[in-house]
């Protein structure tokens, strides 16, 4: 299949995080362009090609952008653009990627969205546990600023815009977009009530635009070829390309893009290189660990884009982190796993997530050892409805759906582990 | 004004009220933790989750953050929402130590109110429970049991928003998380009582309170404390006869939800060793000190007899005071003492604790303008007495001399003007009676009588009428309600006031002139 390589295009060229070698690659060419643009023509573009968030939810990013208030409505304040490079999605390893290989494109599309959104600072949002890219960050952004790319009036255009790297401590909640905000304030990384969104009341009350990493690498690509090359690939609704991290029992895990809408089995099975020898699928987390598990049947019907997924299996595309797991898996075991994250993660504000997490992982650890009854499966699937959709942020639900699915799905092994003839691979 | 809908009921409510409010209005009672009047909005709860229209269909949504507009429709008391209250019980309940036996809030614990009201579910809980820090003894008023905590962070936003110590936080993360202050910290304000009001469950005890009284054998009477020229509103906590302890009572013009640890303390007056029990004539006990007092003021004539009115005292004594003078001495000189000292000073800020530490220096103000001819603390000392009858006012102190070479007090407390005087009639504390103090914003406040007088104490305007009886003519100042409307039919900023109308709130009396109208 014939397609661009927008965001790995440059991943196998050596030192492709040196400016040098960046610029020799175009990143940075469609920055004159970019910034003889009018804004609003920049978002008109962004909007056009119905580029989605690529972080989980898949909100359009143009809409989101337009969201920002006008100069005088926001009184004078002013907008900051930040960048989501919290990667901690269980299953999810393809900013990295982006961050440690690329690190110029993230930076050429901040500077763009910067242009857009009329914005002077913006912030790069790193995990703690990726302080290794953060230092590398700090390295192109030193490059950028000695040639002129970022700072004061960039390439003449009298666009300003500065740019910092800002380390969190290590902790999944500050992916959220207001526990992000949150954490950078210097607060708790805890999510803040909505409204009002940060689009419009984010960081230290500015308007705050919040986007993914390989959100923000998409932009330049599109500002060079235009909205309708874009939406060319993909599919109508899921245009472009994606990256996906595949893990787990593949012969060839790693990060692959792809044009969406490309069959589910053809990632596994051509990308991936298929399963392990004599082995045979039995799950699938397609997007990330917090949406709903699929079985083999689905993976069958399913195309690698936001509709095909929700529609066919009940899933979600979400960040793109694909667990394969074949009949060798203890589910029982790979769910209480999954739980002991979430568990460990709720930031502890709302009730229901913050004893309900705890409680469900307790619960597990003993369907597990094979120390529970069946009524202990009603109770875990009760707390789990108890918590989806009713707390703060989406944690909630990130939690609670793999134990929906799991239970639903593949009911007979939790059913065999209560009953004491489970498989015993714990 | 919006119009909304609370289950059947459509009522307008002021814009921006949020829907807890706005049901509060309607009759509904929302269940919550988190949401306090007068702290910012949390909302991490999720008690208060009601049912609302979307252009998505119903959803659930926390009433809290819900602001009232136009069409806003809720529904309280839906399955859904029934059950999303009984599955936050239980989950609020998993990991609470259920020590209720021995827990302090037990009788004013939300966790058994809407245990009682949403929960009543039979226990899932198989599993051990998360064990935290008990028993931290976090500041002079104050003892934190962490385990009991229901992490609704209102004491947090408390020391963030009111107090702006930001002392304490949220510690850990999960089902760990747990209040806590700061390392090497300790609350070090002047409203740390507050803390254990606004904790809806036992995380956050009084020690002035702790192991001394179930809460459901108290009564609740509403009062004024009298600690300062604020006037907060407060409950009095009583049970048979004895005061356990004050908290404050809502009024959003005066003291909002809050009070001052200081005032809190000033229950242990009441039956403390320093009360004024008995009557007293030249250091005996007497049973005719008023006969006595009234002789001795005769013998003095009337010319060389003072009467200090009492800022301490409340407006019906006040009055008392001055209708005596009027009717049985009309000679005789009347003074009042201003002012606060160098330590009252110290200990007061700009939100509630006022450096006058009388309560009704307002209200003495008045009534010396009203009657003319009162002198101040200057013209006291300059003054040639041979007897100076004082008002609950420790002159002696207040003015630092002995003023006069015979002194007889009206007052509850041992103090040196007690020391000094010659004859001394004990006054009931204003727990222990009807009467009205005019604050600091010239409000005038009721005060209701919780208990009985304690030892020989009768309210200070009865005492006073019984004073002017024996001089031949009574002021007729036994009854407060009537003493009030006597009052108010003379003095024309009182006009039109009553008992009835003060309501709980109290009202905002007339300015003084037409000047301070408008500078108002």
């Amino acid at each position: 299949m014939d397609f661009p390589r927008i965001l790995s295009g440059n991943w196998e060229t050596p030192d492709s995080h040196r400016l040098t070698v960046a610029r020799s690659r175009g990143v940075y060419s469609r920055l004159p362009k970019a910034l003889g643009m009018a804004p609003a023509d920049i978002t008109a573009v962004v909007k056009d090609s119905g580029l989605r968030g690529r972080g989980g939810a898949g909100f359009p990013t143009g809409m989101k952008w337009t969201f920002v208030p006008a100069l005088e409505k926001r009184k004078g304040k002013p907008v900051y653009l930040l960048c989501n490079a919290d990667e901690s999605e269980p299953g999810t390893f393809k900013d990295r990627y982006c961050l440690w290989l690329d690190p110029h494109l993230l930076i050429e599309g901040m500077i763009i969205a910067a242009r857009a959104l009329d914005v002077r600072v913006g912030y790069i949002y790193i995990r703690g546990e990726f302080r290794y890219i953060a230092r590398r960050l700090d390295e192109a952004l030193a490059e950028a600023y000695t040639a002129g790319l970022l700072g004061k009036n960039i390439l003449g255009s009298g666009t300003d815009f500065d740019l910092y790297v800002h380390v969190g401590a290590g902790a999944y909640i500050c992916g959220e977009e207001t526990a992000l905000i949150s954490s950078l304030e210097g607060e708790k990384g805890q999510p803040k009530l909505k409204p009002p969104f940060p689009a419009v009341e984010g960081a230290w009350r500015a308007p705050t635009i919040v986007n993914n990493v390989e959100t923000l690498a998409v932009v330049p690509w599109i500002i060079e070829n235009g909205a309708a090359a874009y939406k060319a690939i993909g599919t109508e609704k899921s245009p472009g390309t994606k990256l996906f991290s595949v893990s787990g029992h593949v012969r060839k895990p790693g990060v692959y893009e792809i044009p969406l809408g490309l069959p589910m089995t053809t990632l596994i099975n051509e990308y991936a290189g298929g399963l392990l020898p004599g082995r045979k699928l039995k799950a699938v987390i397609p997007g990330g660990s917090s949406v709903p598990v699929m079985t083999p049947a689905e993976v069958e019907l399913c195309s690698m884009d936001y509709e095909s997924i929700q529609t066919n299996a009940g899933s979600y595309l979400g960040s793109g982190g694909m667990i394969v797991m074949d009949d060798t898996t203890d589910l029982v075991a790979a769910l209480t796993n999954l739980l002991r994250f979430y568990a460990h993660e709720s930031c502890g504000q709302c009730t229901p997530c913050r004893e309900g997490c705890g409680w469900m992982y307790q619960i597990l650890c003993r369907v597990r050892d094979g120390d529970a009854t069946a009524a202990d499966l009603v109770t875990l699937r009760d707390l789990a409805d108890n918590i989806h959709s009713k707390t703060i942020c989406f944690f909630g639900a990130s939690a609670a759906m793999p134990v929906q699915s799991f239970l639903t799905k593949f009911r007979s092994e939790f059913l065999d582990r209560v009953q004491g003839r489970g498989a015993g691979a714990a | 004004m919006p119009k909304v809908k609370v289950n059947d009921v459509e009522l307008e409510v002021p814009a921006g009220t949020n829907m807890i409010e706005a049901a509060k209005l309607a009759g509904v009672e929302i269940p919550h933790y988190c949401y306090h009047p007068h702290l910012s909005v949390a909302g991490n709860c999720r008690m208060c989750m009601c049912e609302t229209d979307t252009p998505r269909g119903p959803m659930l949504e926390i009433a809290c953050n819900m602001q009232a507009r136009d069409g806003l429709v809720i529904r309280t008391e839906t399955d859904n929402v029934k059950a999303v209250r009984k599955s936050v019980m239980e989950f609020l309940l998993v990991n609470h130590p259920l020590d209720c036996p021995i827990c302090d809030q037990s009788g004013e614990c939300r966790l058994q109110d809407y245990y009682m009201d949403h929960g009543k579910y039979d226990s899932r809980g198989n599993e051990a429970k998360v064990g935290k820090h008990k028993r931290q003894d976090i500041g002079e008023h104050i003892m934190l049991d962490a385990e009991r905590c229901v992490q609704c962070s209102r004491c947090v936003r408390f020391g963030d928003e009111i107090t702006h110590t930001g002392d304490l936080a949220l510690m850990n993360r999960g089902d760990h998380t747990e209040i806590g202050m700061f390392p090497g910290m300790r609350l070090e304000h002047d409203y740390q009582g507050n803390l254990a009001d606004i904790c809806p469950v036992g995380a956050l005890t009084s020690k002035d309170f702790r192991f001394q009284r179930r809460v459901w054998y108290l009564r609740e009477t509403a009062s004024v404390c009298t600690g300062c020229a604020t006037g907060c509103n407060i409950q009095v906590c009583h049970q048979e006869g004895e005061v356990f302890r004050y908290t404050p009572r809502r009024n959003d013009d005066v003291n909002q939800s809050w009070m001052c640890d200081p005032g809190r303390d000033r229950h242990v007056a009441i039956g403390s060793l320093s009360r004024v029990l008995r009557a007293t004539v030249d250091g005996a006990p007497s049973a005719d000190a008023i006969p006595e007092l009234a002789r001795r003021i005769r013998a003095a004539g009337a010319g060389r007899v003072g009467f200090v009115l009492g800022t301490q005292a409340s407006l019906e004594a006040n009055w008392a005071m001055l209708q005596l003078v009027r009717a049985n001495c009309p000679d005789a000189k009347v003074f009042w003492v201003a002012g606060a000292d160098a330590d009252a000073i110290a200990k007061s800020d700009t939100f509630l604790m006022d450096a006058d530490k009388n309560a009704n220096t307002a209200g003495v103000k008045l009534l010396a303008e009203w009657a003319g001819n009162v002198g101040d603390a200057a013209a006291l000392r300059a003054a040639d007495l041979a007897l100076l009858v004082v008002l609950e006012d420790d002159v002696v102190s207040r003015v630092g001399e002995v003023l006069a070479p015979a002194l007889a007090y009206l007052g509850t407390q041992h103090n040196p003007t007690t020391a000094a005087a010659a004859i001394v009639v004990p006054v009931a504390h204003v727990v222990e009676m009807d009467a009205t103090y005019l604050n600091r914003q010239g409000r005038v406040q009721r005060a209701r009588r919780a208990t009985n007088p304690l030892g020989e104490a009768v309210p200070a305007y009865q005492a006073l009428d019984a004073l002017g009886a024996a001089l031949g003519r009574a002021p007729g100042t036994r009854m407060p309600v009537a003493t009030f409307l006597a009052m108010a039919r003379v003095i024309p900023r009182l006009a039109g006031l009553d008992y009835r109308g003060l309501g709980t709130n109290g009202k905002l009396i007339a300015p003084a002139t037409p000047a301070a109208a408008e500078a108002k």
